[in-house]
């Protein structure tokens, strides 16, 4: 049996929907439960499957926007007549009173037939022409000429009487009226009352008031690949994070001392303490490819900057050999790259870990996400005056909190947190480097 | 789950078979009998009473011209005595029945809440049980209210489960309170030839009605001779050897009424005490405060029926008892109030559900209103009970029905029509649409309708 394939209703609040593609060209033959072709709404896009199998015969509609339940397509036998489809498709009213006679309550259908008993239409030329460019059905009209006929007025007057597809009671079909709400509408699987017609009206007025829009625009590349490789990266890893405030005042008593000689940041001193950490914990430095773990004996690390269009990570190479003037030069050089968009791809590719910092945003804390193909991600926050308990006393220290996040896969629990107070010691007491 | 009920009531007997029926474990106190006031000295009883009362009234006065010839009719009091007796318990006998059917078990005895999760039940013969429960419904039902005014300790002053137990028939009677009880007593004992007296506060008897169909019971209650002081208020009562002396503030001053027989009707008070309420901390004041799923403030510890106020109806109470069961169990229920119906079972009835015309005035809306005097129903002349009325109160903006009240024969039974009306959200079309059988009282529904947007088929235009 052939059927139409229509746009079909995906959600509640759905009205229309958009195709995008078709999987399926004309005369290619489908099995049922094959993806035949993908639509598109406000909220998601859904890949439609084949009803039955069949030949996709025809596409109706192609691309682009739909009402929901108009024909898109049609299957069919290889041989079958589809010409009473095509004729069905043809005329989206067709379609429409086809459905509602299937949902129709009783009591209507009643309604009609008395009408349509009634035998010979009486109405003048003139009257049938505008009937018929009007599309209004005459044996629905009632006429008011002399015997009854129907005059071009009655059919100017007429108005097609709604027709209601659910189960209503009849106060909540005078209250829809009265309202102006559309009760067919209305999602409810069991009896719509008075109470759901005024609830859907406020609803809507609601709607009306907050006149909700939505945009859409395509990713640029670079968003794609962040958001590509965001998502990948939370499904591959097993990520944990952890949380420790460290003491920020010795790490700011070098930048000072250092400041007349060498400019240098929070980041690249932290850069700096990394590179060297990390070879004392290596699993931290590595890397997982199929069942083998990838260890280091140098430390590649990138530093996570921030553009208008996204996220880039240039790498520092070989930080462990490099010295804090080496390291915050590299730091500074390729930022700017970034921001001139002039980076090299080797610039940003051989990363073995990741110093992201938002402290200059006052975030407190974070969960940073793993830069793939590494298993370990560094966020730096800000500093903050908190008081803490020293000897007995109450002390304002300037705190910074360090936020790990780990792939649990190879650093367990002890090994990150070891690693994160070690991270400490070192930004508590930065004269350990020189060691 | 274990599920125990306090009071075996119709809100609380009717729960403990649903409860059953959903598989609890259903334990039912009840320090009385079961079936409650409803069964016991309630509903049912009063309307033995009044079923011979019609008997006996219709063929009195109507007798000859139906057609009936009686000599000596009378009513032998203490027959009819026994036979409510009887009737009552052989429903009690069958509710029982249909409880341990069930599987419920049923103890005797006053229950006190000792914790949230425990009562302890006191038995007759003097020995305690102690019963846990996973949840508990409380549906103690109520008792008349017994005001303070002097001289109210009479022995000859009675309350609506007293009245029902005279060993015989008193000459006079006179009924302090003109609400819905106090009414049936008075036609029921008017009817039987006794001199009947209603003292009520209020500016007329039955004032939480549609008083346009309340107007048909005074006008009745009258005609019977009862007389009807409004605006009043027993100030004492004196009792002598067989009689009570009342004193009566009235409008045309203060008034004394001699009585063999006093009732008081002034209304029913929830039954709050001595079930350990204060002893686990549920709140209440004259009742047992409850939410919208029918939980007191401790969760697992529900109310339902006359002991959270409300209607007090048997009929409201056995829906609560449905409803909350179905929220305990299936944690989901919703109670549709607009449907209770209200009943006066006097001659003529009076009945009446949803919104009364007064009700529709003062909330502001635009109302149609259609009636229909049965004095031109053919049923109701057969029937020799011409005295009443129908009427619907109709939205104008929808067409809705919003009220349905009726004074007249069969009003009680009737009245579901209105009441599946509302719950279905009719329209008035919708009773006029359906076809109503020939020759009946509810006939008289059909052309109320009519008269909504139009004229009655059988009035004269």
């Amino acid at each position: 049996m052939g059927q139409l394939l229509v746009m079909p209703k995906l959600g509640l609040t759905m009205t229309e929907g958009t195709i995008v593609e078709w999987f399926k060209k004309e005369g290619e033959e489908v099995k049922k439960g094959e993806k035949l072709f993908a639509v598109e709404t406000s909220k998601l896009t859904n890949e439609v499957e084949a009803p039955a199998s069949g030949v996709l015969r025809k596409i109706i509609h192609k691309d682009g926007k739909l009402a929901v339940l108009e024909p898109v397509g049609i299957l069919a036998g290889a041989d079958e007549d589809i010409s009473d489809l095509l004729k069905k498709a043809g005329s989206s009213e067709n379609l429409e009173a086809e459905k509602k006679v299937e949902k129709q309550e009783k009591p209507k259908i009643e309604k009609e037939e008395v009408k349509n008993t009634g035998g010979r239409i009486k109405a003048s030329p003139k009257a049938k022409k505008l009937a018929k460019e009007l599309g209004v059905d005459l044996s629905k009209v009632e006429g008011t000429g002399p015997g009854g006929a129907i005059s071009i007025e009655d059919i100017e007057n007429y108005q097609p009487e709604k027709e209601t597809n659910v189960k209503t009671s009849p106060t909540a079909e005078k209250v829809a009226e009265n309202l102006g709400v559309d009760i067919n509408k209305i999602e409810k699987s069991e009896r719509i009352m008075k109470d759901d017609v005024i609830g859907y009206k406020n609803f809507e007025m609601l709607k009306e008031m907050a006149d909700p829009k939505e945009t859409r625009e395509k990713m640029t590349n670079m968003r794609s690949v962040i958001s590509e490789r965001m998502s990948q990266s939370q499904q591959i890893s097993a990520a944990v994070h952890y949380n420790l405030s460290v003491d920020t005042r010795e790490m700011k008593r070098l930048r000072d001392k250092l400041k007349p000689i060498k400019k240098i940041t929070y980041t690249d001193i932290i850069v700096k303490i990394v590179s060297r950490v990390l070879l004392e914990f290596p699993i931290l430095n590595s890397s997982v490819d199929g069942d083998e773990i990838i260890k280091r004996n140098y430390t590649n690390i990138g530093v996570a900057v921030a553009l208008d269009e996204g996220l880039i990570v240039p790498v520092v190479k070989y930080a462990n050999i490099k010295g804090l003037k080496t390291i915050s030069d590299d730091i500074k050089e390729l930022a700017d790259k970034a921001r001139s968009n002039t980076l090299q791809p080797d610039e940003m590719s051989g990363g073995t870990f990741t110093v992201s910092n938002l402290g200059m945003f006052n975030i407190e804390s974070f969960t940073p996400i793993i830069n793939q193909p590494e298993v370990a991600i560094l966020g730096i926050n800000t500093i903050k005056e908190t008081a803490v308990k020293v000897d007995g006393e109450l002390q304002f220290i300037p705190m910074m909190t360090l936020s790990l996040t780990a792939d649990h896969r190879v650093v367990d629990g002890s090994v990150a947190a070891q690693f994160l107070n070690r991270l400490k010691e070192y930004i508590e007491n930065p004269n350990i480097l020189i060691l | 789950m274990k599920l125990l009920i306090l009071g075996g009531g119709p809100g609380g007997y009717v729960a403990a078979i649903k409860a059953a029926h959903l598989g609890a474990e259903v334990t039912l106190v009840d320090k009385k009998y079961i079936g409650g006031t409803c069964l016991n000295v309630g509903c049912i009883p009063t309307k033995v009473l009044l079923n011979t009362t019609d008997l006996y009234h219709t063929i009195k006065n109507d007798g000859k011209n139906m057609g009936i010839l009686s000599e000596k009719l009378s009513v032998d009091w203490g027959k009819l005595m026994r036979r409510k007796t009887n009737i009552s318990n052989s429903l009690v006998k069958g509710v029982e029945g249909v409880l341990a059917s069930n599987g419920v078990e049923i103890i005797m005895g006053e229950g006190k809440f000792t914790s949230k999760n425990q009562i302890e039940v006191l038995k007759e013969d003097g020995t305690k049980d102690i019963i846990d429960f996973d949840k508990a419904i409380i549906a103690t039902g109520s008792e008349p209210v017994i005001l303070p005014i002097p001289g109210i300790q009479g022995e000859n002053i009675l309350t609506s489960s007293e009245i029902l137990s005279l060993e015989k028939l008193p000459e006079s009677l006179c009924i302090v309170g003109g609400g819905v009880i106090g009414c049936e007593f008075a036609s029921l004992f008017s009817r039987l030839g006794v001199e009947v007296t209603i003292v009520e506060m209020l500016p007329g008897i039955v004032q939480n009605m549609d008083q346009e169909v309340v107007q048909y019971l005074d006008f009745e209650l009258r005609n019977e001779g009862v007389e009807i002081l409004t605006n009043s208020k027993v100030e004492k009562f004196n009792s002598g050897e067989d009689f009570v002396e009342i004193t009566a503030a009235t409008p045309e001053g203060e008034k004394i009424i001699k009585a063999d027989k006093v009732l008081l009707s002034i209304g029913r008070k929830s039954v709050v005490n001595n079930i350990g309420l204060e002893k686990i901390g549920i709140e209440y004041d004259r009742t047992i405060k409850i939410n919208k799923k029918f939980q007191t403030n401790i969760p697992n510890i529900y109310a339902i029926g006359d002991c959270t106020g409300g209607a007090m109806l048997a009929h409201a109470a056995s829906a609560q008892g449905i409803a909350v069961v179905e929220n305990i169990i299936k944690n989901k229920s919703k109670m549709d109030f607009k449907t209770v119906p209200y009943c006066i079972y006097t001659k003529p009835e009076v009945a009446s559900v949803g919104m009364t015309e007064e009700q529709v005035k003062e909330k502001g809306i635009s109302y149609s209103v259609g009636k229909f005097p049965l004095m031109s129903n053919a049923k109701a002349l057969i029937l020799g009970e011409t005295n009443g009325l129908v009427k619907f109160i109709v939205d104008n903006s929808t067409d809705e029905i919003l009220g349905m009240h009726m004074a007249g024969p069969k009003a009680t039974e009737l009245i579901v029509e209105g009441a599946l009306a509302l719950r279905l959200e009719a329209t008035i079309d919708e009773i006029l649409t359906t076809i109503h059988a020939h020759p009946t009282v509810g006939e008289a529904l059909h052309e109320a309708a009519h008269g909504v947007h139009g004229y009655p088929i059988h009035l004269p235009k």
